[in-house]
Parts: C-alpha cells; sequence; structure tokens
C-alpha cells in the first residue's frame, strides 16, 4: 500500500482542532447541565405525578428517543424558523437541541434514581414528621444524586461525542474544523488520524477524572 | 402540508434505502458481534484483548468519525467504495463493537456454575452454548440489542451526509423543491418514530416472554 | 383515671378488595408496653402504621393523645393534609424492621435532621443531642459512621435513637429484631428495656417471646385482622385458652426450639 503520510497541513492548521474540541466540550457542558435541569424537574413530575403527567413526560422522551438527532437539529434550526418568524445562529439552535435531547436522556438516569430510593426510606422520613417538601430535600434528592453519578459522566461522553453532528449546520467544532482541513487538503487518512486520538483520550480524561470524582464524594465522609 | 403528503411516494424510496442500510447493518453486525462477543467472553486471553480494544476504542468515536473516515479514505487506499457501501460498512464496523459489550454482559451474566453443570454432563461447547448459555442469556441480550437496532436505524440517517438518498436525505431534497422545512421535517419524525416505537414495543413484550427465567 | 394516650376504635384498613384490619379496638395507657402478636397477615404491621399514618383507614378512628390522626373533621370524614400528618407524626416515633436509615447521612446526621428540621433545632445544639442519645444506645464511638459502615444491631440502634430523639409521646416498633442476625437481637432488646425502665410508651410488634414476657405489661393477639386475645403476658402466653393462639404459640416455640439446635 503506497501512501506518503504527510501531517504538514494538519499541523499548521492545527488550532482549528483545538478551538474546536473546545467548543465541542462547551457545547456538551452546557447542554449536559440543561438536560439535567430538564430531566430532574420531569422525572420528579413522572415520580410523584398522576396518569396525565406520566404519559407527557413519556411521550416527550419516547419522540425524542426514536427520532435520529440529525433530524432534529435540522428540524430546530431549518424548521422551527420558518414557522415562527425568528432566526437563531447555529450554535444557539445546536445547544436547544442537544438539551432537549440531554434532557430525555436524564429523566430515564432520574426516574431509576428515583425508584431506587426505597419508599421505606421515605416512611422513614415521614415517621419523623418530615413535611413532603422536606422528604424531598432532604431524603429523597442527596440519594438520587449520589445514585446517578456514575451514569452522568457516561452520559457526558456520550454527548460530547453527538456534539460532531454540529457540523452539519456549520457549527466549528471538533468535526468541522476536520472536515475544512479535509477538504481543503485531501489529507483525510492524517485528518482522522489525529482527530480520532483527540476523541479517544478526551474521552479517557473525562472517565478518568468524573471517576476521581465520584470516589472522592463517596469517601468525603470516612469512617 | 398537502405538498409534503403529495411527496411521499418520494420519500418512500427513500425510506427503503434506509431499510436496506439498517437491515445490512443489523444482521451484519449481528452474526460478526455474536461470534467475537462470545470469543471475548469465553477464549483465551490473546483472543479477548483485540476484541476489547477494539470495543473500547469504537465505542469512543463519534459514528461520524467513522463514515467520514470510511468514505472519504477508502479511494486513498486503493478501495473506491461507494457511497451506500463506504457508509454501511462504517456503520457495520460501529454496530460490531456495541454487539460485542452486549454479547458480553448476556453471557457474562450467566453464572459459572452453568458451564460446569454443562461440561459435568458431557456437552462440549457448542452444545452448551445452544442449550445453555444463550436460553438463559436471552433475557439480558434482546432488550439492549432491540435497543441498539433503533440506534442502527437513527444512525442510518448519517448516510445522508455522503450523499446516500435514504429517507433523510429525500426529505432534504424535496424541502430544496418546496421550501417548507417543517412539515417534511414532521413527517420525517412521524416516520422513523414508528419504525422505531414499534420496536421498542417489540422489545417490552419479548421481555415478558423471557421472564420465566427467575433472576 | 387519665385517658389512655392511644385509643384506637373499630378501626377497619382495607387493601383493595382484602379487608386487613377488621374492627380493631385497643388502648395503651401512658408507660404501658403493648406487645402485639400474631401471625403474618393478622395485620399487626397494618394496625402500627395506621398509628402513625404510613397508611390511611377506611372506618373508625384512631386518637393519640386525643388528637385524631387521619380525619381533620371527623364527622364528615375529611381527611388530614400531608402538612398536618407531618406536624401529627412528629409526636410519634416509628422503629422499622429494615433500618431506613438515610444511606447519604453518617449515625449523627440521621438523628440530628429530624432534630433540626422538625424540632427547629440549631445545629450544634442537634448535634450535641444526637451524640447523647447515640451514647445511650451504645454508639458512642461511631458517631460519623456512614449506615453502610454499621452492622445490622448498629444499625438498628442508630434507628431507636433516631426516632426517640424526637421525644415522641409513644414508640412503634416493627419486628425491631426480625431482619438482624440471632447474635445482634440481644443489643437491641437490652436498648429497647432500658426505654421501657423509663417509662416510655410503646406499641411493639414482635416475634421475640422472650421480650414480650420480659417487658410487656400487655399482650395483644392479632388473628385475621381483629384482637383476639388481650391481657398480661402471663395470662396470654403460659395459659392460652384461645385455640389459634395456641395453635400459634406452638410454632412459635417450635422455632425457637430449632434455632437452638
Amino acid at each position: 500500500m503506497e501512501y506518503h503520510w504527510n501531517f504538514a497541513f494538519v499541523f499548521r492548521h492545527f488550532d482549528k482542532l483545538a478551538w474546536g474540541i473546545a467548543l465541542s466540550l462547551q457545547l456538551a457542558l452546557i447542554s449536559i447541565l440543561i438536560g439535567m435541569v430538564i430531566g430532574l424537574a420531569l422525572a420528579l413530575a413522572y415520580t410523584d405525578g398522576g396518569r396525565t403527567v406520566r404519559a407527557a413526560v413519556s411521550a416527550y422522551v419516547e419522540i425524542i428517543r426514536n427520532v435520529p438527532l440529525l433530524l432534529l437539529i435540522y428540524l430546530v434550526f431549518y424548521g422551527v424558523p420558518s414557522i415562527g418568524g425568528f432566526a437563531y445562529g447555529p450554535e444557539t439552535s445546536f445547544v436547544i437541541t442537544l438539551s432537549a435531547y440531554a434532557g430525555a436522556q436524564m429523566v430515564e438516569v432520574f426516574r431509576a434514581g428515583f425508584d431506587a430510593v426505597s419508599k421505606g426510606i421515605n416512611d422513614a422520613g415521614k415517621a419523623i414528621g418530615l413535611t413532603p417538601w422536606q422528604r424531598l430535600v432532604h431524603v429523597r434528592l442527596p440519594t438520587v444524586f449520589r445514585i446517578v453519578l456514575p451514569s452522568l459522566s457516561n452520559a457526558y461522553i456520550s454527548l460530547f461525542k453527538d456534539t460532531s453532528l454540529a457540523s452539519v449546520i456549520a457549527v466549528p467544532e471538533l468535526m468541522h474544523g476536520a472536515q475544512w482541513i479535509n477538504f481543503n487538503s485531501f489529507r483525510i487518512l492524517e485528518v482522522y488520524a489525529v482527530v480520532t486520538p483527540m476523541y479517544l483520550v478526551t474521552g479517557w480524561i473525562i472517565l478518568g477524572a468524573l471517576r476521581r470524582l465520584e470516589r472522592r464524594v463517596v469517601i468525603q465522609r470516612r469512617a | 402540508m398537502e405538498l409534503a403528503l403529495a411527496s411521499l411516494p418520494f420519500l418512500w424510496q427513500g425510506l427503503i434505502v434506509t431499510l436496506q442500510v439498517s437491515a445490512l447493518v443489523v444482521t451484519g453486525s449481528l452474526a460478526i458481534g455474536l461470534v467475537l462477543g462470545v470469543a471475548a467472553a469465553y477464549g483465551p486471553p490473546i483472543v479477548q484483548w483485540p476484541i476489547r480494544i477494539y470495543s473500547d476504542i469504537i465505542r469512543s468515536i463519534p459514528l461520524l468519525v467513522l463514515i467520514f473516515a470510511v468514505y472519504y479514505g477508502s479511494p486513498t487506499i486503493g478501495l473506491a467504495l461507494p457511497a451506500f457501501w463506504a457508509a454501511t460498512l462504517a456503520l457495520t464496523v460501529f454496530k460490531v463493537a456495541h454487539v460485542i459489550e452486549i454479547v458480553r454482559g448476556a453471557v457474562g451474566s450467566i453464572h459459572n456454575g452453568q458451564t460446569e453443570a454443562g461440561k459435568a454432563i458431557g456437552l462440549t461447547l457448542m452444545q452448551r452454548l445452544n442449550y445453555v448459555i444463550f436460553p438463559q442469556a436471552m433475557r439480558r441480550f434482546l432488550p439492549p440489542w432491540l435497543n441498539s437496532v433503533t440506534d442502527s436505524v437513527k444512525g442510518s440517517a448519517l448516510v445522508s451526509l455522503v450523499g446516500v438518498v435514504d429517507l433523510m436525505l429525500s426529505i432534504q431534497q424535496v424541502i430544496g423543491r418546496t421550501y417548507e422545512p417543517m412539515p417534511l421535517y414532521v413527517l420525517g419524525a412521524l416516520i422513523y418514530f414508528t419504525i422505531n416505537y414499534s420496536l421498542s414495543l417489540l422489545s417490552r413484550r419479548l421481555e415478558a416472554r423471557f421472564a420465566y427465567i427467575r433472576e | 383515671m387519665m385517658e389512655p394516650l392511644v385509643q384506637v376504635r373499630r378501626l377497619v384498613k382495607r387493601f383493595g378488595a382484602t379487608t386487613v384490619l377488621d374492627g380493631v379496638d385497643l388502648d395503651v395507657r401512658k408507660g404501658e408496653v403493648v406487645v402485639v402478636i400474631g401471625a403474618s397477615g393478622s395485620g399487626k404491621t397494618t394496625l402500627l402504621r395506621c398509628v402513625n399514618a404510613l397508611e390511611t383507614y377506611e372506618a373508625g378512628s384512631i386518637r393519640v393523645d386525643g388528637v385524631e390522626i387521619g380525619f381533620r373533621d371527623e364527622a364528615n370524614r375529611v381527611r388530614r393534609t400531608e402538612r398536618e400528618l407531618a406536624a401529627i407524626r412528629s409526636d410519634i416515633g416509628m422503629v422499622f424492621q429494615l433500618f431506613y436509615l438515610f444511606p447519604h447521612l453518617t449515625a449523627t446526621e440521621n438523628v440530628m435532621l429530624g432534630l433540626r428540621r422538625v424540632r427547629g433545632l440549631a445545629k450544634e445544639e442537634a448535634r450535641r443531642v444526637a451524640e447523647r442519645w447515640l451514647t445511650r444506645v451504645g454508639l458512642g464511638d461511631r458517631l460519623d459512621y456512614l449506615p453502610a459502615q454499621l452492622s445490622g444491631g448498629q444499625q438498628q440502634r442508630v434507628g431507636i435513637a433516631r426516632a426517640v430523639a424526637m421525644e415522641p409521646k409513644v414508640l412503634l416498633l416493627d419486628e425491631i429484631t426480625s431482619a438482624l442476625d440471632p447474635e445482634l437481637v440481644g443489643e437491641v432488646l437490652a436498648v429497647v428495656k432500658g426505654l421501657a425502665r423509663e417509662g416510655m410508651t410503646m406499641i411493639v410488634v414482635t416475634h421475640e417471646m422472650t421480650f414480650a414476657r420480659d417487658v410487656g405489661t400487655r399482650v395483644v393477639f392479632m388473628d385475621r385482622g381483629r384482637v383476639a386475645v388481650e391481657g398480661s403476658p402471663a395470662e396470654v402466653l403460659t395459659r392460652p385458652i384461645h385455640e389459634r393462639l395456641r395453635g400459634f404459640l406452638a410454632r412459635i416455640e417450635l422455632k425457637e426450639v430449632e434455632s437452638t439446635l
């Protein structure tokens, strides 16, 4: 196989990739934070609510999770402005889309968390006279957060990978930078040989950092 | 909205391509993933390690990277793959990694004692897999696998980005002519939703069927 | 003669089509230790859970210190709101079979939670009170341990401290030793005996017959949702007349004999 590797172009324009990955991480972070708020609120509504509320939350989750993310991105960026009469930039549009997407994932995560808080612990809270609000704040939420922490790291990494789709609406994140280099140099193998490890290493670093955070939260109260 | 509905025959062509890609990816990844997954669960370390490395790496990169890398990269190594096959190959490579993990998880959850009991009555590896392991692993395998089938269908939408005229690209093309994005996106969402939601309902039905196995 | 602290009258509780409590009458006077025994399904745990409103009841009444538990307006059967119930529950203590300690809080913090959020004590004072109670139940050296780091018996003693620190008018104990390994039962029962000696009013659901004999002032045998036999420990346990009670005791004694083998 005769191929002359030439990384010069890639390295000369590495800044595109560097800024790109920074943007990817940012987009993922904003989306997961908003997504967590949405997810927690909807999961709580689902756990404590009646049949109509549960149906509404399920509908939201099922729709978002059964439709390709690509379609959702186009729908929000091209479709909504056309009937709304307003316009927004690609980055705003993408954050809205990914936040809604993350929100649907977070509903599942938090719902499992709430289910795992046994009825017994809630009863114990009742038995010492805590009001429903007090039980939520002092008993249920702290327990839920400790239960869902491991899932959160996986969710963030997954969303980080999903930011690659922002490139289709010209958001200058990592994938977009890679394709720019690709089209302007035809050094395809080189650019993907650089970008692939960038995704890999970033993912591992995030995983490691969050694992350490997990252990600290538990060990924090030691014997 | 009538314009949208009038374009249905055109979308139908795209849907067929989507289903073709999905079917190829699902069957290909199942066949290869099953073999590799079992190998990773039961094989010697020298077999386990490459498979697990493959699985870990592929699952850590975005699907888009794989598709673009295969599509744009294949000519440079002398393999002129048409878009359809390049994208399908990339998607299959991606899903194999996930199927490997699902198989490993399902098969690995079966207690060692089952294998030993099977060995004790003289069953070969294939027999143990067929009569002891797989029937029990089914319960842990089917729900996540059907979930991954849904992911394959959703992932197939990315082939539109390398020019394959699937449902996604057909939608784009119709919008290009009618300038009415919203009705078509909604219609497209409905179609994808119908396919995937039916799969998840099937998954729940099957889960109930296999519930006879006590935990 | 003062009114009984806890008065249960014609209590009826249904779960769907099953009637679990079929007209229960019970009085508990201040300082009494009433031990409730019976086979599973006889309704004893449900009775307890009705007293501190963890379960609602369909008919009848429960009064604790004169306050009707389930209904704000008895005549019109207007049920109490959750806020009203929270206030009522703060004066009734319960210890659970499966402990249900708050897993994210240390032993001290488990006891402090009610003191701070319900009784309104300041943090430092709550801590002092909590540590005092934990020391009383023998856990003075485990104050900052998480539930996961404690044995079953230790967890249950934290559960008792958590309930008693609230200085309840009556303490409800729901089979608190059933989930414990036999070696750990003694330490928990010792704590409860201490509380009884100090005059804590208690309703105890248990299988531990020795406990009933040692500490109970009155024993109640429940059968099929009703109080079938009531009397002093000697009357009920040593010379049982009631047929089903005899059968129940025989089975329990068999198990006790088996467990010493």
